[in-house]
């Protein structure tokens, strides 16, 4: 999506296991939820 | 409600301030997230920045990532900050960018507003600015920010895109969008996708 609305050179960051330990992990861990960073450029 | 979105873009804004609401005026009580300093920690921001913030700037802190982790703001950039509740990265954005930068946050929130400029009031940071407004309808001028920073926002918006494209609108040619969200490795079922109940629990 980011590319469908013009962005370039989408680079993404390594999964962050924002859920663990806390009472959403259950369901995070059934849909393989994590968190990631993300980096985009306005093209010039 | 338009035909390509899952959910109503309103009645689920309605939710997300229902919610944050809570981890504004409330947030050491139990949510389905962590928050606060032990979540600042778990993501990996840099203990000296984090360290340096009083507990009111952290403790409602409820992102679900780092959006400084593969690029850090350079000195006198201008940096929105989308979704910035009770302003935890804004103000590690504006220990980046210094104060001949600017941090404008905005967030739809009142109680998180009512937070954030008492925050930066209190911490003298008269280069930080907390605004009233949507991520699909950002309160800022077209072409203003070098950089905009998010954390665990644009999954709780319905149209994603819109916001996407507004983003653009504020971002300078050649600006960055950095920004922390969740992704799902397994699919979600398509009746799950329409149950706004759990877009934000």
């Amino acid at each position: 999506m980011l590319e469908d609305v013009g962005f370039v050179d989408v680079q993404i960051g390594p999964a962050a296991d924002t859920f663990g330990g806390a009472t959403g992990e259950e369901k995070a861990r059934a849909y393989e939820v994590y968190g990631y960073a993300f980096l985009a450029r306005n093209p010039g | 409600m338009p035909e390509d979105l899952l959910v109503d873009p309103e009645t689920l804004r309605e939710q997300v301030r229902d919610k944050y609401r809570e981890v504004a005026v409330d947030p050491h009580r139990s949510f389905h997230f962590h928050t606060g300093r032990q979540l600042a920690a778990r993501l990996g921001y840099e203990p000296r920045a984090v360290d340096a913030l009083p507990d009111r700037a952290v403790e409602s802190f409820a992102g679900v990532g780092n959006p400084f982790s593969l690029r850090r703001l350079e000195p006198g950039e201008r940096v929105v900050d989308v979704g910035s509740g009770a302003g935890f990265d804004s103000f590690i954005a504006a220990g980046q960018v210094g104060e001949s930068g600017h941090v404008v946050g905005v967030d739809m929130t009142p109680e998180m507003l009512t937070k954030s400029r008492a925050t930066a009031e209190a911490l003298g940071f008269d280069h930080v600015e907390f605004r009233d407004g949507l991520a699909e309808s950002l309160p800022v001028e077209d072409g203003w920010a070098d950089a905009v920073i998010s954390n665990g926002v644009i999954n709780l918006c319905a149209d994603k895109q819109a916001v996407f494209t507004d983003i653009r609108r504020v971002l300078k040619p050649g600006g960055s969008l950095q920004f922390a969200d969740i992704a799902n490795g397994r699919p979600v079922p398509p009746e799950a996708l329409r149950d706004i109940d759990l877009w934000t629990g």
